[in-house]
């Protein structure tokens, strides 16, 4: 018999038990649930060896189940303060909380507790990758191109906040529901982009972040409290750009910018999915950055060839983000927009209002597109000079390549 | 047919830090080689062990209990296969999943009396 798990499995299944353990004992014993957590995995994987159980999922739940009496008698020996049970108004029986809908009510609340305004915002997505996502130190250094050091020293900083601040365990409720969704769309968006730009070499990694971003983000859309026009939008952004992760590097790891994607291979179960996203966040008119990001997105994946792109539309939307969002991103963008219509003069007028400081350690994207606009008026020493300060603030391996590659072109022009 | 025994020594995970997504992509390669043992019929039965350790010394009978993290190279599992020699259960732990993790497998043949 061929024996094979789901994809994940464990991972999800990890954050799952750490979410539901943590609701009944609370957020001040995670060291000690997780620890227990950690252990299951690690006898699942070797009594598994030879003899798998029938239904892998149930053996999972069941364990988490023992984990409860096992964490029970630890707190109890070692005398550390008791959950009560039977306190709160949303007591619930013990094994309702290993039902699908509990454990993800368990989850969101991991979530909101993991994107609390009180954590740091840089130990965010690490406490979040962690608790949620079931990933390893060492997995989150590598997501993040962070050394394993640093991400310790944000998790223990996180779990400090969390107890320092006395946070609940709760999914908030009222006024300031929507405030705390706002962070929490936050992370999971940066998340998402954390994997689709990082252009990491190792694909692997990239493709879990934008995956674990996107799985949170539908998580939310199950819930009655948190499924949101925004949060569709969220999500449609998520899709629309997950289905081009492929196509963004070449066989050779080199980076592909828009015009140069293999359009054949973008993934179109995924553009429908956002598709139907997207519609479910337009049934009201209150637009957020996400629905013009989605918009962006779409306008994008809507053009059958690079030439065939709506610059014009692609550009509004463009507009509308920057008015209820102004970054300096935005506007270089605009730039670029206008010079694929030609339009060098509007170009300039983005561009003399943005500075390299605007950009910090992204100063070569401001540099890089100075000299493509120079390029465009033919004034090709500006260019050369441009693409060289491009190329000494440039950091990331493959965007070097990208620019090595622009400045040889450039120079067999001169 | 000979029996054989490949006793797995070393790479314990308790100690390696693994995540979910690590032991997960572990266990697949276990069951790909259990399955491939299965399909060609060599494996008779096998076993994990747990780490924890109870050592028994000497004519005083002296009574140690150990963990993994204190033993330098721990029997971590076993398997009995059935096969003509050493070089075809060398053959067949080849495909052993944790010698990427410092593990080693050793083959012994089982021992038969004959009269």
């Amino acid at each position: 018999m061929e024996t094979k798990l789901i994809d994940h499995l464990f991972r999800h299944h990890s954050g799952k038990m750490v979410s539901v353990l943590t609701r009944i004992f609370g957020l001040k014993h995670l060291e000690i649930i997780e620890d227990a957590v950690q252990d299951t995995f690690i006898k699942a994987s070797l009594s598994w060896r030879t003899k798998q159980p029938e239904n892998p999922e149930a053996w999972l739940t069941q364990a988490a189940k023992n984990r409860v009496l096992d964490i029970f008698r630890k707190l109890k020996t070692e005398q550390k303060h008791l959950p009560n049970f039977n306190q709160g108004t949303d007591a619930i029986a013990l094994s309702d909380l290993f039902l699908d809908t509990e454990i993800e009510d368990a989850q969101l609340r991991m979530i909101f507790t993991a994107c609390h305004p009180k954590l740091d915002p840089r130990d965010r997505i690490s406490f979040a990758l962690k608790t949620v996502s079931g990933f390893s130190i060492k997995e989150i250094s590598s997501a993040l191109l962070t050394k394993e050091d640093t991400i310790k020293k944000r998790l223990s900083r996180a779990k400090k906040a969390v107890q320092d601040s006395n946070i609940q365990f709760e999914i908030p409720k009222g006024k300031s529901l929507s405030q705390r969704l706002e962070s929490v769309m936050e992370v999971l968006y940066l998340i998402f982009n954390e994997g689709f730009h990082s252009n990491k070499k190792e694909q692997l990694i990239r493709k879990d972040l934008c995956r674990e971003a996107l799985r949170l983000t539908q998580l939310l859309l199950k819930n009655n409290l948190t499924r949101t026009p925004e949060v569709y939008a969220l999500c449609a952004v998520m899709c629309f750009h997950s289905s081009r992760l492929e196509t963004k590097t070449s066989t050779e790891n080199e980076l592909l910018d828009l015009k140069n994607q293999d359009r054949s291979k973008w993934y179109w179960p995924l553009i429908k999915l956002g598709n139907t996203m997207m519609n479910k966040a337009v049934e009201t008119n209150a637009f957020s950055c996400y629905h013009y990001e989605a918009a962006i997105a779409a306008e994008h994946l809507k053009a059958r060839t690079f030439e065939a792109t709506d610059w014009d539309k692609i550009l509004y939307w463009y507009q509308c983000l920057n008015i209820l969002q102004p970054m300096p991103s935005n506007v270089l963008t605009m730039a670029v927009i206008c010079m694929q219509k030609q339009d060098f003069k509007m170009a300039n007028t983005y561009l003399e209002q943005l500075k390299p400081e605007d950009f910090n350690q992204r100063s070569y994207l401001y540099y890089g597109t100075l000299s493509d606009y120079y390029h465009g008026i033919n004034n090709l020493d500006k260019a050369c000079k441009f693409l060289d300060l491009a190329l000494t603030h440039v950091s990331n391996d493959l965007e070097k390549d990208y620019l090595i590659k622009k400045n040889l072109l450039l120079n067999r022009k001169k | 047919m000979k029996e054989f025994m490949m006793i797995f020594i070393g790479a314990d995970y308790t100690e390696l830090g693994l995540s979910p997504e690590d032991l997960q992509n572990r266990m697949g390669k276990w069951f790909a080689w259990n399955d491939k043992m299965t399909a060609a019929g060599v494996v008779s039965h096998g076993n994990a062990l747990t780490p924890q350790i109870r050592r028994v010394v000497g004519a005083n009978r002296t009574v140690t209990d150990l963990t993994s993290a204190e033993v330098k190279e721990i029997v971590g599992g076993y398997y009995i296969v059935k096969a003509n020699d050493f070089d075809e259960v060398e053959k067949i732990a080849e495909d052993y999943p944790d010698y990427d993790l410092g593990g080693t497998v050793e083959i012994r043949e089982i021992m038969v009396f004959d009269q």
